[in-house]
């Protein structure tokens, strides 16, 4: 049993990270519908920039109010100068979005390496090892506080994107760009915020995973397929949807790995990431409503 | 305006077909020996140690004269931790460059694709550092290794159990993924079932997983006496922290791989290290001619520590100049020869090829346990190699001071 | 014929290549350009004049690689089988894969085919008993000189573009440019869509896996990592095809050509260029500038992806037009 409930608190916690990373991109997903695939490049910069304050005697958590606005300016970056220009191009295919991004996250990760080289830097805090238990169960505490900063954040991009105007605006870009536009919307400053705001809650991720992992610059990867299964699974576009869906790959990694074998923990997500996409289309998103 | 288009591919023409006949030219009164080394992507810091040591050996060794008044020049090619590249990049030394001798070899895949094309040609390729067994057992007559192969690794933890751990009897054993992990576990699995010491736990895990707290629930309740891991630095580091975290009490963690040899899994682990074994091929305790010299020069060269893949290279280059002295003449089949021939002792420990068990040409090492002993690593068995008393069981994490 | 002659000449240098030039690191460069040629191709098929954007296409390949591998992994049978089965084992594969992606379009296409890739390598890692996992699979490859390979991969460049410019020009080519344009008006003017989408990915599986068989054969090596990579293969297939130019019959193969040489040049620091000018100069600036762009390459390549996506959205061939008038500065008319 307490293997059960171990493994349960594991992947609970872990989902509350995995959350944050995916409301990042289920934003810029739903909204622009483009396949962000250097998105676990930027929270790998974000962390990069927690590595540097530490180095100077900033304690993580203080990192979060550098690297959000940081990772906030260079996504209004990126999407101003180098996806924008892509809309209009005349094409073939319409990939060539995707494939830019992929440019980007190889750009942005040798530069990381180049300034960093490849070592594998750490962050040492004081809560980094904490734990707390109730009964027999441990607790971490590093991810206990990611889990309810991420709640936090799920609840403030909630109200954010149903009381606002700027919110509001960006659901109605999301839902049909061109009407949107046509009811006053200025739908090509949405687009460059919104990925500004994907990129810097994903950087929120960063700050906060980086206590407990360690940091490399070729950590983006995988991060990345994560965020994309949960945003399938959660719905693009819904921040409540992106909870769900990080807490349920948590849980069906932790509980597959204990239960069938740690090997099949990368596996177990790919493989429900493309039965979402097969049975549920809509993520959870379908059965809720936002 | 089509002239200029034309002027400016002449200029190119022109540059290219002096880069070609230049790289040719170079003869010189040097020994040219192909170093085959990950020196870009992920494995570059490994790389760097070994480029670092097979140069320091090569100042050493063209300061004393060098082989019979030549200089040896070191042309190393990037394989960048893949074994594609390091398939080209073996061939373009042997085709191009035209070394009559390679040396280098830090990945176990990197090898494994390098090692045919050096036999193909006929060229010697001497190994310092890849581990996967396969290479020397396929008795390719141009190749040989100087380090113990991964199965070898965990030797001397293997009499620890059989002289002072006789109470261990049930063993967790957790691997990353890779060709090195993969040949270990295996490997050690036999040994295992030798020592009639039962595997409770086998669990593979791909490696940068960031939480293995679900498997390491599993290891504690099936509260195994020895914790075998076989994990890079970073993996070890999160695997003891996490250990530490769900208070994992076995008699013995032990780390097989290069990970936990690292002062990084000490720096980033912090006291979830202390305690913790690791098999090593290497410290610079130990009792071989230029073993202590060769690590205090690095540090006071490079400002940073070496380890035993930086021995490793620093060694091997003296067996490459070995050889090249004794060859009959500069060619792959006189330097092959002269290797096969080889018999000294380096820095690393001695060196001589024969043939044990599969293998063919490889050198047959001891191999070594040290321990995590406050901050510092200790060699701790066998006996002759020990600098401190092993620390043994270990005591459970909240009985520590 | 005329439209035929560049090719036709472009073919005949090929071929004629290994016979002036014995430096096995070139012929070595051109051997992967080759199989590039066949592995983009075949993407083209699926993806330029399809529509269907996949970004798994190493799943083919590796396919391919491991029918090769296994075969003399487990029976002792000579990898070179692999070359004539390999592709009806990427073809096995492709339809499932296909049946399951296909339900989606788009980006779900693209990321199903992306999870599916993962899916494929992550399996072949861990069914250690089967592929020999990360350990992969060695053998003594047949042939010590390049020619019989440059050969056989020429043949094989070759026949893809001959198929792939047959095919483009028969039913199947026009009804797969039709679903590419407007699936759902295809559907309505009764075109089986799921047919001949089917058909484009067995078409690619078919090339890539055949593509595979002979990297094993040519390497001697492979391992998941190697064989299933995202990167290196899948999206490297993608690279060639829209840098070269998607929807053309020869896009790719320019593409295949400006990549490999692309990434190489990086890689050796423009084959050394700049270090042997800092030699030859002494100047200490240039071998660091050298030392510089060798560490760099990687960012190289990315920086240049980035570039030719902004600005040659249609790839060399498709932009071609474009490219004569700014860079040559001739008139589109001449």
């Amino acid at each position: 049993m307490d293997v059960f409930l171990q493994t349960l608190v594991a992947g609970i916690l872990k989902g509350g990270l995995y959350a944050l990373i995916g409301i990042g991109m289920t934003l810029i997903m739903g909204v622009m519908g483009i396949i962000n695939l250097a998105h676990g490049q930027l929270m790998m910069l974000a962390m990069y920039v927690t590595f540097v304050l530490n180095t100077m005697g900033v304690d993580p958590y203080f990192s979060l109010f550098v690297a959000m606005p940081l990772l906030f300016l260079l996504g209004v970056a990126i999407q101003k100068f180098l996806l924008n220009p892509l809309i209009k191009a005349d094409t073939i295919l319409p990939e060539n979005q995707v494939l830019m991004t992929v440019g980007i996250g190889m750009a942005l990760t040798e530069i990381v390496r180049f300034i960093f080289s490849s070592d594998y830097k750490y962050i040492t805090s004081t809560y980094s090892n904490q734990t707390f238990f109730l009964g027999n169960i441990s607790f971490s505490m590093a991810l206990t506080i990611a889990f309810g900063i991420a709640i936090a954040f799920t609840i403030a991009m909630f109200f954010f994107l149903v009381k606002t105007d700027l919110g509001r605006s960006i659901r109605a870009t999301a839902q049909d760009k061109d009407a949107a536009t046509l009811m006053g919307v200025n739908t090509g400053r949405i687009t460059v915020i919104t990925f500004g705001l994907g990129s810097g809650l994903v950087a929120a991720a960063g700050c906060l995973l980086a206590p407990v992992y360690y940091i490399f610059p070729d950590l983006g990867g995988p991060f990345t397929a994560k965020a994309f299964i949960i945003t399938i699974l959660g719905g693009l576009g819904s921040t409540v949807g992106a909870i769900f869906g990080g807490v349920t790959l948590g849980l069906a990694e932790s509980l597959g790995a204990t239960y069938f074998g740690m090997e099949y923990e990368d596996i177990i997500g790919l493989t429900i990431f493309v039965l979402v996409l097969l049975f549920l289309p809509g993520g959870f998103k379908r059965l809720t409503k936002v | 305006m089509k002239g200029t288009v034309g002027k400016a591919c002449v200029v190119v023409a022109a540059l290219l077909s002096l880069v070609m006949a230049g790289s040719a030219g170079f003869a010189a009164e040097t020994i040219k020996v192909g170093v085959l080394l990950p020196l870009t992507g992920s494995m570059a810091k490994f790389g760097e140690i070994e480029k670092r040591s097979f140069d320091m050996a090569v100042e050493e060794i063209n300061a004393k004269g060098g082989v019979n008044g030549k200089k040896i020049e070191l042309l190393f090619e990037d394989d960048t931790g893949k074994p594609d590249v390091g398939r080209s990049g073996i061939e373009k030394l042997i085709s191009r460059e035209k070394v009559p001798v390679i040396t280098g070899g830090y990945a176990s895949s990197v090898v494994a694709a390098a090692a045919p094309v050096a036999q193909q040609f006929k060229v010697p390729f001497v190994i310092c550092t890849g581990a996967t067994d396969d290479v020397t057992e396929k008795g390719y007559d141009y190749v040989f290794r100087v380090n113990p192969t991964a199965s070898e690794y965990p030797n001397a933890v293997k009499s620890f159990l059989r002289e002072v751990a006789t109470d261990v009897k049930t063993i967790a054993l957790l691997y990353e993924n890779t060709a090195f992990g993969q040949s270990s576990s295996k490997s050690f699995e036999k040994d295992a079932k030798e020592l009639g010491l039962k595997i409770i736990v086998k669990e593979g895990y791909q490696a940068g997983a960031i939480d293995f707290k679900p498997i390491l629930t599993k290891v504690k309740a099936a509260n195994p006496d020895m914790i075998y891991m076989v994990s890079y630095v970073m993996d070890a580091s999160l695997l003891m922290r996490q250990s530490k975290e769900l208070r994992i009490n076995p008699k013995m963690f032990v780390g097989g791989g290069a990970g936990f040899t690292l002062p990084e899994f000490a720096k980033s682990a912090g006291d979830a290290a202390d305690g913790v074994y690791s098999a090593t091929l290497w410290v610079d305790t130990l009792p071989f001619p230029g073993a202590k010299q060769y690590s205090d020069n690095f540090r006071k060269k490079f400002g940073s520590e070496t380890e035993y893949h930086g021995a490793e290279a620093y060694a091997t280059m003296y067996v490459v100049a070995d050889a090249l002295k004794r060859a009959k003449s500069i060619t792959p089949k006189d330097i092959r020869d002269a290797l096969t021939k080889t018999d000294m002792k380096t820095a690393f420990g001695p060196v001589k090829f024969i043939s044990y068990g599969k293998k063919t040409q490889q050198n047959k090492l001891d191999t070594y346990m040290v321990q995590w002993q406050k901050g510092e690593l200790e060699g701790v068995w066998p006996k002759n190699a020990a600098t401190k008393k092993f620390i043994y069981p270990t005591p459970p994490w909240d009985k520590r001071k | 014929m005329k439209k035929n002659l560049l090719p036709l000449a472009v073919v005949a240098l090929v071929a004629a290549l290994p016979l002036v030039m014995k430096d096995n690191y070139y012929l070595h460069l051109m051997i992967l350009f080759m199989m590039w040629v066949v592995i983009g191709s075949a993407w083209n098929l699926i993806a330029g004049y399809t529509g269907q954007v996949s970004f798994g296409d190493a799943a083919f390949f590796g396919c391919g690689a491991y029918t090769a591998g296994l075969l003399a992994y487990h029976l002792g049978v000579s990898t070179w089988w692999g070359l004539a089965l390999g592709g009806f084992t990427a073809v096995a594969v492709g339809l499932p894969f296909g049946w399951i992606c296909f339900r989606m379009r788009g980006a779900y296409f693209a990321l199903a085919t992306l999870a599916l890739n993962e899916v494929l390598r992550h399996g072949a890692t861990i069914a250690e008993k089967f592929t020999g996992g990360m350990v992969g699979i060695l053998i003594m490859p047949s042939f010590t000189s390049k020619a019989p390979y440059y050969y056989i991969a020429l043949a094989m460049a070759v026949a893809s573009l001959a198929s792939l410019q047959w095919v483009v020009r028969s039913k199947p080519g026009y009804y797969f440019v039709s679903i590419r344009e407007d699936q759902d008006a295809a559907e309505s003017l009764g075109i089986n869509t799921h047919f001949y989408k089917m058909l484009s990915l067995a078409y690619a599986a078919f090339w890539t896996g055949i593509a595979g068989a002979l990297y094993m054969n040519y390497m001697g090596f492979i391992d998941p990592h190697v064989v299933f990579n995202l990167h290196d293969i899948s999206i490297m297939a993608i690279l060639v095809g829209i840098v070269g130019g998607v929807g053309t019959v020869y896009g790719p193969a320019v593409g295949a050509f400006v990549m490999v040489a692309v990434q190489e040049m990086f890689r050796s620091g423009f084959f050394g260029l700049f270090k042997w000018l800092g030699a030859v100069s002494g100047s200490d600036s240039l071998v660091r500038v050298a030392a510089v762009l060798t560490q760099a390459h990687v960012l190289g390549f990315g920086i240049l992806v980035v570039v030719v996506i902004l600005f040659l959205p249609n790839g060399i061939v498709g932009d071609w037009p474009k490219i004569r008038k700014r860079v040559f500065r001739l008139d589109a008319r001449a």
